[in-house]
Formats: structure tokens, C-alpha cells, sequence
């Protein structure tokens, strides 16, 4: 494995901190009133993708002990890697200005905040195109690979986003309902995208055939039916699944709406849901990055 | 010009691993690490079977991915078509390790500079061969000018109908007699 669970942690921070970005542009127009998620989702972004970066300094160990050579990775514009490089430091410069006036209480410039939903998007699928165009590992030279990493970002950034608000407001989770049926709907997505990848690349070659096998039935098995499968997507989707149909059925009383909107239900169903997610979006990057078997040369 | 180039005879090779030394001593590498790695195949059915030993190195690709993956343009190819990479550009991050059709590249750990097979650059320039086809004992590499239809490797390519190990995956210029 070159690249290992650091990297594969920093892919899932990219991802995590795009998405939570999003999550709060999302909610600031979307519930004015509900103001915690969007604040956690503006201070979690940058710091999450700090994080990340501080990582892959680390993994990079040449550079690590020349500081000075990472100014090069802006040089190269026919790698994905010297894109990203771009990608990242816009997107981290946008969401660090915004988490800065979000902390001084001050106005944010519209412009900034556009400029940073446009390189959230590209940091995200940034991630995916980082290790798609590698044509030397099939299981991830395939096109819904990006896509997948998009939707697991947005995923785990409103499971981030989530996970935070409910720790400082246990009401607010209780009063934005489309951030919820949005998180179900990527839930779901993923699945379907997970299974039409490995069914369609497994019959890619040799290689991606032992990938996918390595993955399924082989030496990440546990893992992958365990960890990513059962705790990262079918766990919250039936926890979410089951909540959304509730608040149905409250909503169709006077007293249920009451309750709905008082939010006091517990938020245990949503900490155990947003981590479920969080530890699902690691150990997808973690096992594509592990489970890669380069092609055949002999 | 010249575009320089290899052929390998892996019928010649008996895997006494002399190339691997003599390289790691030109390129003064640490013993665990080397730019040279021998892999067997096995072939046919029973009784007729066949094992080949091939040795596997950076083939120097002319569309090499690792020059376009390289985000500090560290990995680059020399006009004479050698890829080479600049360890004072070089930041560590194994995108080319991971972008190598061949597996050909190795990190040094201590400086944490990827490197690999560089076709003694600097022996080649001063009009001399490259370290493992000096050392081969049984003359199973030949190197030479690809561009030259003359050159001693150019014909032996011809004659021994030698290919690149995947031609269908892009332009190596090593070429194996199988």
C-alpha cells in the first residue's frame, strides 16, 4: 500500500470539510433562523480540511523536511494533484475568511461565499479525481468513482455538520427536515453507486476483478460488510428512514407538531446516525485505497 | 539526437541478481532499497512448461504517467528521452508510485525522495553503459540509441522480435525477448 491511512484520512477531511461548507451555505439561506448548524458547519470546515492538509505535509516526507519545495505543487498543470493544490487553497482561504466573520459577528461577503461553494464542490470531486485518473489501479480508474466521492463528501459533511449543531442545540436537528431527507436521499445514492462500481468494475480486467473480490469476499470483507455497508450506510438509512417517517406521523397531529417543533425527542438517534456516517465515509476511502491492486505487466 | 533504450533477453537471464548489485552501488542505495526487481513467470501446462525471470526496472516511458502526475515537475525526461527525477524538487508524496504501470519506483527513506532507475545518466553521457548492462553476466541487456537503425540494440530488436512488456499501455523503451 503507498498510499495508506494517512492519505486516505485526508481524503476523507477534503471530502468531510466541503461538505460541511456546503451544508452551512445550505442552511443559511435554507433556515435563517436555525443558526447553529450553520455556524458549526463554517468553523468545522476549515478546520477539518486543516487538519487534512497537516496530514499529507506529513505523508509527504521529502517535503516535510524542505518546507519550501510545496510551493512547486503549484507548478505542474497537467497533474490533478498541482489542480487540487489550486482547489484546496481557494476553497480554504473562502472558508477560513467566513469562519473568521462568522467568530467576529460580522457581515460576509456574498461574493467570498459563492467563490467558496464553487471550490467546495471542486475540492470534493477533486479527491476523486486525485486517484480516478490512475489508469495503473483499475478499481479506481473509473468514472463513477468521482461521483461517489462527491456524494460520501456531502454525506459526511452533513453528518459532521449535524453531529456538531446536535451537541450544541439538541433542538435544532428537530427543525431542518429537507438537510435530513437530502442526507437520506445521498445515503441511498451511495449504496446504488458502491454496487453498480464494483459490478461493473469487476468485469473491468483481472486486476479490478481481484479488487473487488479482495473487498467482498476476501481479506477487507469484515471490514467492508461490517464497518462500510452495515454501520456506515444501511444503519443510517433505517435510523433516518424510521425518524423521517415519525415526523410524518407527528405532523399529521396538532400535538405531534407541537412536539416536532418543540424538538424534545432525544438526539441519540442523530449522534449514532452522524457518526455511523462519519466512520462510513473513512473506511470507504480507506478500503479503495487499500484494496487497489495495480495491473498486470508480466 | 540520441532517444536511448533497452533490451532485455530474458531467456538469457539466469537471475543472479548482479545487475540489481551493480546498480544499487552505482546509485550508492541503502541495501532494502533497489531500482531493479525480478520477478519469475510461470507458463504452459504440464509437462511443457516454462519459468521466466524477468527483471523489471523504470522503462522510461515516453508518455510516462509519472511526469504528467508529478505536481512539482520533479519527475521529468531529459531530451535524450531519460526520465529522471530531481531530488531537490522531489516533496515525498508518492503520486508517481502510485501512477507507475511497472511498480518501478521506491522511496528513499531516509531523505524521503522518490527515486528509481535513472540509466546511469551520467555514465551514459560520458559515452559509457549503463551499470547493469556492464555487469551482466550472461550480456542479457543490450542499451543503445533507439533512433539509430544501426545501433547494436536497435538490430538485436528487430532480429529478436523483442516488445515492451505491455505495449498496449504506452511507449516503454525497454523492450524483452520472452
Amino acid at each position: 500500500m503507498v498510499w495508506g491511512t494517512i492519505i486516505a484520512a485526508y481524503l476523507f477531511l477534503a471530502g468531510l470539510s466541503a461538505g460541511a461548507f456546503l451544508t452551512s451555505s445550505y442552511s443559511a439561506r435554507r433556515y435563517p433562523n436555525s443558526a447553529d448548524v450553520r455556524i458549526v458547519g463554517r468553523l468545522i470546515s476549515p478546520i477539518l480540511m486543516g487538519i487534512g492538509l497537516l496530514l499529507l505535509i506529513l505523508d509527504a516526507e521529502a517535503g516535510l523536511k524542505n518546507p519550501l519545495r510545496f510551493l512547486y505543487l503549484f507548478t505542474n498543470f497537467k497533474s490533478v494533484m498541482t489542480i487540487g493544490t489550486y482547489f484546496i487553497s481557494f476553497f480554504m482561504m473562502a472558508a477560513a475568511y467566513i469562519a473568521l466573520m462568522e467568530l467576529l459577528k460580522k457581515e460576509i461577503n456574498k461574493v467570498i461565499e459563492y467563490v467558496g461553494i464553487v471550490f467546495a464542490v471542486a475540492t470534493a470531486i477533486y479527491t476523486g479525481f486525485l486517484i480516478g485518473v490512475i489508469g495503473a489501479v483499475p478499481l479506481w480508474n473509473t468514472a463513477i468513482l468521482p461521483i461517489l466521492f462527491v456524494v460520501s463528501a456531502l454525506s459526511t459533511g452533513i453528518a459532521g455538520t449535524m453531529l456538531g449543531a446536535a451537541l450544541v442545540d439538541k433542538k435544532v436537528i428537530h427543525q431542518v427536515l429537507s438537510i435530513k431527507k437530502i442526507h437520506l436521499t445521498l445515503l441511498v445514492t451511495e449504496v446504488f453507486l458502491l454496487f453498480t462500481m464494483f459490478l461493473v468494475t469487476s468485469s473491468t480486467n483481472e486486476s479490478a476483478a481481484q479488487s473487488v473480490s479482495k473487498l467482498l469476499t476476501g481479506e477487507y470483507s469484515a471490514f467492508f460488510w461490517v464497518g462500510l455497508v452495515i454501520i456506515g450506510l444501511l444503519v443510517p438509512i433505517i435510523i433516518e428512514g424510521l425518524e423521517l417517517f415519525s415526523y410524518k406521523k407527528l405532523s399529521n397531529s396538532r400535538a405531534g407538531q407541537e412536539v416536532a417543533a418543540g424538538g424534545t425527542s432525544g438526539i441519540t438517534s442523530t449522534l449514532l446516525t452522524e457518526s455511523a456516517v462519519l466512520a462510513g465515509g473513512f473506511i470507504l476511502r480507506y478500503l479503495l485505497l487499500a484494496a487497489a491492486v495495480p495491473i498486470i505487466f508480466l | 539526437m540520441a532517444r536511448y533504450g533497452m533490451m532485455i533477453d530474458t531467456r538469457k537471464c539466469v537471475g543472479c541478481y548482479a545487475c540489481r548489485v551493480s546498480c544499487q552501488m552505482q546509485n550508492e542505495l541503502p541495501v532494502e532499497e533497489s531500482f531493479i526487481k525480478f520477478y519469475e513467470k510461470e507458463t504452459g501446462i504440464f509437462p511443457n512448461v516454462k519459468n521466466e525471470i524477468i527483471p523489471v526496472q523504470c522503462q522510461h516511458c515516453e508518455d510516462a504517467p509519472c511526469v504528467s502526475v508529478c505536481p512539482t515537475k520533479a519527475t521529468y525526461t531529459t531530451a535524450e528521452g531519460i526520465v529522471l527525477v530531481d531530488s531537490e524538487k522531489c516533496i515525498g508524496c508518492k503520486y508517481c508510485m502510485v501512477a507507475c504501470d511497472y511498480g518501478a519506483r521506491t522511496q528513499n527513506h531516509e531523505t524521503g525522495v522518490v527515486e528509481k532507475c535513472r540509466f546511469c545518466s551520467e555514465l551514459v553521457a560520458e559515452g559509457k553503459q549503463p551499470a547493469c548492462v556492464t555487469t551482466c553476466i550472461s550480456n542479457a541487456r543490450i542499451f543503445g540509441d533507439l533512433d539509430d537503425p544501426n545501433s547494436e540494440v536497435s538490430r538485436a530488436i528487430v532480429r529478436l522480435n523483442a516488445q515492451p512488456l505491455r505495449p498496449d499501455l504506452g511507449k516503454a523503451k525497454i523492450y524483452y525477448v520472452r
